[in-house]
């Protein structure tokens, strides 16, 4: 809010109604309301006035709200201004994929104006605690990531459960992260998260997600009871807008059955001691936004010296090129064929190594986790 | 239609109210106009635009039997129907017309 008196909003709507009540609701709680009617025009604002924060339209003609946040987000300039999506109440599409682009919440229309005060006020508040945490707290956050480093299972720690691991986060407080753990003698759990957006308080879910994983990945619970009831309390505990995505796989070595859950996540590849290295997709939904989840469990019979794979998208996406992930799979098996005879070990590592293309910054962390039956 | 609680929902005062209303009937009558042109000529996207626009203004305000047929209306002409079209826009012009005389 940089010494201005009055935080300043930017409302953008093609509706003159919706701008009309939005800019008195809010001008009577003391804020400045700035205000744009397109797409265009609202990027401009953005740009000049730099609003503390952004309430969008989605549904504009010509330029929706959609391509206004990925253009903001993209600018340095206004890429930290928090931006609130206006969307109509049943459109969970919509929500779903604001969050995706980095919206830090919605309001549904029609409005209610103690809801769109309160999300307006949270937001600054959040927005402002961040920004001050960021400029002052350096060095607290770099104790953070100690703390969250320190979290992490390394292979020495658990011979037994013989797997590998590439960790590469990006940023202070990583958004990625993974646990490796005994669920009984012959039991190992192996689970890979991604944390949607980095902030500070992606790093308090490491530590929240690692406690879930104790307690409900136990030999009672199969993975598809584990993921419901991590989700179910992800769901209460995560802020509005941020969500996970995971993969969990539950390895008996006696029965020799994998069981695979995948919560929207990049699929497992499995590497077969003599065979072709396939993925393996399933359908999951995300954790922590919705109350009704639906998962589907894989399960593999093994042999020993078969391996698997789980890692998080930063592995196989290749932003500068506009790749998602699912356009970079055929890559990632090619990849897998090169290591299929190397000491599971190296085997994350290396992985990584080869898919990291050396012209292109690597802009998002990146795990992998490797194992062998 | 209960004026009192909307305006109280909206955290509005009377004045400020007037001003919301002059602004939807405003915009309504053209967006009406748009809506009608756009089915005479069977135009589905701008029948939809014009239905979403009138939806919008209409479920702020709590209008709810224009906010569900605009809604109706705007679902079809995405789907590129505009069946019934010409006869859902006259029975929102006419809901329409019966609020806006209440504030002329």
């Amino acid at each position: 809010m940089e010494g201005k008196q009055n935080p300043t909003l930017l409302i953008v709507d093609d509706s003159p109604l919706s701008v009309a009540l939005l800019e008195k609701m809010l001008r009577k709680e003391g804020y400045a309301v700035i205000t744009a009617r397109d797409g265009p025009q609202a990027r401009k604002l953005a740009f000049e006035a730099k609003p503390d924060l952004i309430i969008l339209d989605i549904m504009m003609p010509g330029e929706d709200g959609f391509k206004v946040i990925g253009h903001l987000k993209k600018n340095a300039r206004t890429a930290s201004i928090p931006v609130i999506f206006l969307t109509g109440r049943d459109d969970l599409n919509a929500k779903v994929a604001g969050f995706d682009l980095g919206a830090v919440d919605y309001i549904t229309k029609p409005f209610h104006g103690p809801e769109v005060l309160a999300r307006v006020r949270l937001h600054l508040k959040l927005s402002l605690a961040t920004n001050s945490l960021i400029a002052s707290q350096a060095s607290k956050l770099k104790q953070l990531k100690e703390a969250q480093t320190s979290m992490l299972t390394e292979p020495d720690d658990l011979p037994r459960a013989h797997f590998s691991v590439y960790y590469s986060s990006l940023l202070e407080a990583g958004g990625d992260f993974y646990d490796v753990f005994p669920i009984s003698d012959e039991m190992f759990g192996y689970f890979v998260v991604d944390v949607s957006g980095h902030n500070i308080a992606t790093s308090y879910i490491t530590a929240a997600v690692k406690a879930l994983l104790k307690q409900n990945c136990t030999p009672i619970y199969g993975p598809t009871e584990s993921m419901r009831m991590i989700n179910d309390v992800l769901v209460e505990i995560l802020p509005e807008g941020m969500y996970l995505t995971a993969c969990y796989a539950k390895l008996n070595r006696r029965k020799k059955l994998l069981s695979i859950v995948n919560a929207g996540h990049p699929p497992v590849v499995y590497l077969p001691k003599d065979g072709e290295a396939r993925l393996i997709e399933q359908v999951g939904d995300v954790l922590g936004i919705f109350n009704e989840v639906y998962y589907e469990q894989h399960d593999i019979r093994v042999s020993p010296g078969d391996r698997f794979l789980i890692y998080s998208d930063g592995l196989i996406e290749k932003p500068p090129l506009k790749k998602v992930w699912c356009e970079c799979l055929p890559e990632l098996l090619k990849a897998c064929f090169h290591v299929r005879d190397i000491p599971i070990r190296s085997l994350a590592p290396e992985l990584a190594r080869l898919m990291r293309d050396e012209r292109y910054q690597v802009n998002d962390d990146v795990v992998v986790v490797g194992v062998e039956v | 239609m209960n004026f009192k609680k909307l305006v109280e929902n909206l955290g509005l005062n009377d004045d400020e109210f007037l001003e919301v209303m002059e602004i939807f009937i405003r915009t309504t009558a053209s967006d009406l106009d748009r809506l009608q042109s756009a089915i005479v000529v069977g135009d589905t996207r701008q029948t939809a635009e014009a239905a979403h626009a009138i939806k919008g203004a209409a479920g702020n305000l709590g209008f709810n039997e224009i906010y569900e047929m605009a809604k109706a209306l705007e679902e079809k002409a995405r789907e590129n129907s505009l069946e019934g079209a010409a006869k859902s826009a006259k029975t929102i012009r006419k809901k329409y017309e019966e609020i806006a005389d209440k504030f002329r």
